[in-house]
């Protein structure tokens, strides 16, 4: 079929903390399709943005990536990179657009400074050429380009600036775009905008890339796949159509419930109390048993793992699905 | 070199983290606490160990002696013994430095918590006055009011030296009582009608307690500094036994500059300082953490 | 706009300073004023010759109103006539201001900013480093050094270095054998006896910087964009340049506020080390009851560090963009 442009292997962050080490990230998998858009969904502090860290290997301190392969194919694999090739593969190859954008800009610099500073780190020998690309991606977000680039960062408002991190994210032409929940922080209104400008970049360029979100009105209508993680773990991972038309992990299922439409908090949601576990060490039991309305035995037992579910085209971390459970329970 | 954010990284501690857990997380808070502890009996039982009227007295015969077992810090220039001189000058420092941090912290609170609280016009006044106070330099304003009234009383001295000394907190306070007024609490305490004493007293007063007692703190080390410094330059009358005064006969008229046997003579008034002062912010540094829990290492989101 | 305010204020705080000092000075109970009338009275000197005598002294004319003698005062301010010296009788104030003035003015600026370059230095390099062994001596040490008084220093430095050690010469900025001027053996003579002093000013200095920066550059780490400009690709130079550049905003508040504890402290720096400055001239008209001069000194001291203020403010909203409007 299509090609791939990244594929994660047993990624495992952790995070140092008092009673040990926090597993912000166990043992996630996933491939990504050039061409495609990837949903991320999943309560807060389930480790969504720490996996787009670590898809850079930049993982806020102290955390670590304590193991798993983050492989670019025809680049190989990013954490076995010298850092000097690592630090001008950001950015050229991977791009994000974050999700505390309005102040991932230097206060002091203005922006069309900052983008000069970009070209100086990824070696250009002509800052002109990319200042030009700036000012037509400008346009093309609906920014007054020669205002915005000679502006301060505090003159711009909430919505422009998200923008402008676009404009950023888009300047060194990336394979593989990292949208880090880039509506939250803004009002309904720009909320509306950015997204639209998404959605037009996708249907005239075909983006790669992975869209973080509490949204999942978003996802149904942006991502090709889905992927659902839960207390560091990805519990089900399925195309977008098959996800939003019968989710198999009742944490998915507990997520859709409000589902046409739920902006903000799916811990709001219907059918889901309490809050995730913090991860600490290895577990053996599932980690979504305490909220479970299906809870069994085996889930108090051993731990499910991501497998492929039967005649479908969606994976699943679930003792309910596949053939894990007669295995158990012999 | 790589530039991230700052790693809150635990470090091992032990398993109790209460204040006697803060103070046992570095031993240098520990040495600081008993710093302190023995400053405050040098002041409550220094007179009764050494009495003045026999600890004192010069003694010709025993000029610059090096130290002995009846004076295990040497002599002075005048044969005194240096340890009686250094115990019985704890009461005097401590005195006027604790005098005086109290009376700036009145003082600084006040002003700031009325500027702060009230606003508009008593604010700007308040404000620019209290503006002059930080930008004239301490020390010259001291030996002006110093030398004209002529201060020789310690009640005097904590006057002037508090006097000169409140405008950075008064800054501070009013800062801090211009955001906690912004809170949902005073806001609420607002709504119920409460008059603006009672809400400054009962409501934000006690929410700024812990950093009005950390500058307390600090206070007393800068009001030590310029007592002793007073003294250092001889612009206040003597009392005989403060360790100011030994500095300032260490520079001046006891020729201990012109010879090394004077070395401990020289070297004790200014380490009692140090120690006193390394005391201080010791114990501080614990007490910031007592009163932010967010300092506490290993602490998680 | 913003200019002009900020320079009403300067003016406001001047003009509060110099009323200060007057009512101190003239109406303080037991003001120097009255108890030097008193003394010639005492001495038999009839009263209109005392009253003669108080104003050649003081520059006061004891038997005219408060107000009439405030305005006076303020008069002569402005024209720069700060009274006369009692002790060195006759000499104008304002001259053997400006003598002093200029030693001061060296030494403290030179110790500032090598003070506070260190500080920069140490600071940031504490917030790179932070909870390793490093971050644990150096900000104990800092915060030591930070509660040292500056006589302290200053003292111990004379006892070692010159008493002892003999390498430095004891006392005063420059050998008097040698004559003032643009000469080379002038300006090493005054290189050779500033080390010592210069040095007092840093180690009485440097601790706080480095505690100011220390905190200034982590809330910078903490900052996203930190992580953002890492994430970009930018160079660890680009990296550490952002850094720098917005953990010393924060500092500069009080990069001013220091000047005037530096101008206090040199009264202890300058008396120890027997430096003929500002801080000496304090020193030694308070020892003798100079009022003119400790009023003409204190009051350029006060000024200058108003100014400063208002210098530093202009400045600082120009270099940080925020402020600017
Ligand atoms: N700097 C840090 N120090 C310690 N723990 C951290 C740090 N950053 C993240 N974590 C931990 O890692 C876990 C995952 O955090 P992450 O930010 O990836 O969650 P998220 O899914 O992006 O949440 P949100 O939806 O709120 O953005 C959290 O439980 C958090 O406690
Ligand atoms: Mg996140």
């Amino acid at each position: 079929m299509s090609e791939i442009a990244l594929s994660v292997n047993n990624l495992v962050v952790e995070f140092p903390t008092d009673s040990g080490p926090l597993r912000a990230v166990d043992r996630v998998s996933f491939e990504l399709e050039r061409g495609t858009i990837m949903g991320l969904i999943g309560e807060s502090g389930c480790g969504k943005s720490t996996v787009a860290f670590a898809l850079l290997n930049s993982v806020p301190t102290p955390g670590q990536i304590v193991s798993g392969q983050v492989d670019y194919p025809g680049v190989g694999d990013l954490l076995k990179m010298s850092d000097e090739a690592q630090r001008l593969f950001r950015w050229q190859h991977v791009a994000v657009v974050f999700q505390a954008s309005q102040n991932t800009l230097n206060p002091l610099r203005r922006i069309d400074e900052q983008i000069r500073e970009l070209a100086t780190a990824h070696r250009m020998r002509d800052p002109k050429a990319l200042l030009e690309r700036a000012d037509s991606l400008c346009r093309r977000l609906r920014l007054d380009s020669r205002r915005v680039l000679h502006a301060y960062p505090h003159q711009l408002s909430g919505g422009m600036k998200q923008r402008v991190g676009i404009m950023l994210a888009l300047l060194l032409q990336p394979d593989i775009l990292v949208f880090d929940e880039p509506t939250t922080a803004l009002d309904g209104l720009s909320q509306e905008s950015v997204l639209q400008i998404i959605r037009e970049i996708h249907d005239e360029e075909g983006l790669t890339g992975i869209f973080i979100t509490h949204d999942l009105g978003i996802v149904s209508e942006v991502a090709d796949t889905v992927a659902v993680m839960y207390a560091g773990r990805m519990v089900e991972r399925a195309s977008s159509h098959t996800i939003f038309s019968g989710p198999k992990h009742p944490y998915s299922q507990a997520l859709m419930n409000a589902l046409p439409r739920l902006s903000g908090d799916p811990h709001l949601a219907r059918g889901l109390r309490g809050s995730p576990p913090k991860v600490i060490g290895d577990q053996f039991k599932c980690l979504f048993r305490d909220r479970c309305e299906y809870r069994m035995e085996v889930c108090d037992q051993s731990e499910p793992q991501l497998i492929q579910v039967a005649g479908e085209d969606a994976q699943v971390a679930c003792f309910l699905h596949g053939k894990e459970v007669e295995r158990v329970s012999v | 070199m790589v530039i991230s954010a700052p790693a809150d990284t635990p470090r091992r501690r032990a398993p109790s983290s209460g204040v006697v857990g803060i103070f046992l997380s570095r031993p240098m808070r520990v040495v600081g606490l008993i710093i302190l502890v023995l400053y405050l009996f040098m002041a409550i039982l220094g007179p009764v160990v050494f009495p003045p009227s026999v600890a004192l007295v010069a003694n010709p015969a025993k000029i610059y002696q090096g130290p002995t077992w009846a004076d295990p810090l040497g002599t002075d220039f005048q044969g005194v013994s240096v340890l009686a001189e250094i115990v019985l000058g704890a009461r005097g420092v401590l005195m006027v430095g604790v005098g005086a941090a109290f009376l700036i912290v009145i003082i600084g609170v006040g002003m700031g918590l009325m500027a702060g609280f009230t606003g508009g016009f008593v604010d700007a006044v308040l404000m620019r006055i209290t503006d002059v106070f930080i930008a004239i330099p301490q020390f010259p304003l001291l030996l002006l009011v110093a030398t004209i009234l002529n201060a020789s009383s310690p009640w005097l001295i904590i006057l002037m030296l508090s006097l000169t000394s409140w405008g950075g907190l008064a800054r501070a306070v009013r800062s801090l009582t211009l955001s906690l007024r912004e809170r949902d609490f005073v806001e609420a305490a607002r709504g119920l009608r409460l008059g603006t004493r009672l809400i400054t007293t009962r409501v934000i007063l006690p929410n700024m307690l812990s950093y009005v007692a950390m500058n307390f703190m600090v206070s007393i080390t800068g009001a030590i500094y310029a007592e002793v410094g007073l003294l250092f330059l001889g612009i206040t009358p003597f009392t005989p036994d403060n360790w100011g005064v030994m500095l300032h006969e260490a520079d001046g008229v006891s020729g201990a500059l012109y010879t090394s046997s004077s070395i401990l003579y020289v070297l004790s008034p200014m380490i009692a300082i140090l120690l006193l002062q390394a005391g201080i912010i010791f114990v501080l540094g614990a007490l910031d953490e007592v009163f932010n829990p967010r300092l506490r290492t290993g602490a998680t989101r | 706009m913003n200019t002009l305010r900020r320079f009403g204020v300067a003016l406001i705080m001047i003009w509060m300073v110099v009323t200060l000092t007057f009512f101190m000075i003239r109406l303080m109970p037991g003001n120097p004023i009255f108890d030097a009338y008193q003394t010639l009275l005492q001495q038999g000197v009839p009263s209109q010759q005392a009253l003669v005598q108080i104003h050649i002294l003081y520059d006061v004319y004891p038997n005219q109103s408060v107000v009439v003698q405030y305005l006076l005062y303020m008069w002569h301010l402005l024209h720069g006539n700060f009274g006369t010296s009692v002790v060195y009788t006759g000499r104008p104030v304002l001259p053997i201001i400006l003598a002093a003035a200029p030693w001061t003015l060296l030494l403290v600026s030179i110790g500032l900013t090598i003070s506070f370059f260190i500080g920069l230095l140490l600071g940031v390099l504490i917030a790179l480093h932070r909870n390793t062994w490093f971050d644990n001596l150096m900000s104990q040490l800092a915060s030591i050094f930070h509660g040292i008084p500056n006589y302290i220093t200053g003292f111990v430095f004379l006892y070692f270095f010159t008493v002892i050690l003999n390498w430095f010469p004891f006392g005063n900025i420059y050998n008097p054998a040698i004559h003032p001027g643009f000469s080379y053996g002038f300006v090493a003579s005054v290189a050779y006896h500033s080390v010592l002093p210069i040095a007092a000013y840093v180690f009485g200095a440097f601790g706080t910087w480095t505690l100011s920066t220390k905190s200034a550059a982590m809330a910078v780490l903490g900052d996203d964009f930190t992580m953002a400009d890492r994430i970009r690709g930018l160079t660890s130079e680009q990296q550490l340049e952002h850094l720098v550049h917005n953990s010393v905003l924060p500092l500069f508040t009080g990069f001013v506020l220091s000047l005037g504890i530096m101008f206090g402290g040199a009264v202890f720096i300058e008396e120890t080390f027997s430096i003929p400055g500002l801080g000496y001239l304090v020193a030694t008209s308070t020892a003798q009851r100079d009022y003119p001069v400790m009023q003409g000194v204190f009051l350029v001291l006060a000024g200058a560090v108003i100014v400063a203020n208002f210098l530093a403010d202009t400045l600082y909203s120009r270099i940080d963009p925020r402020i600017r409007v």
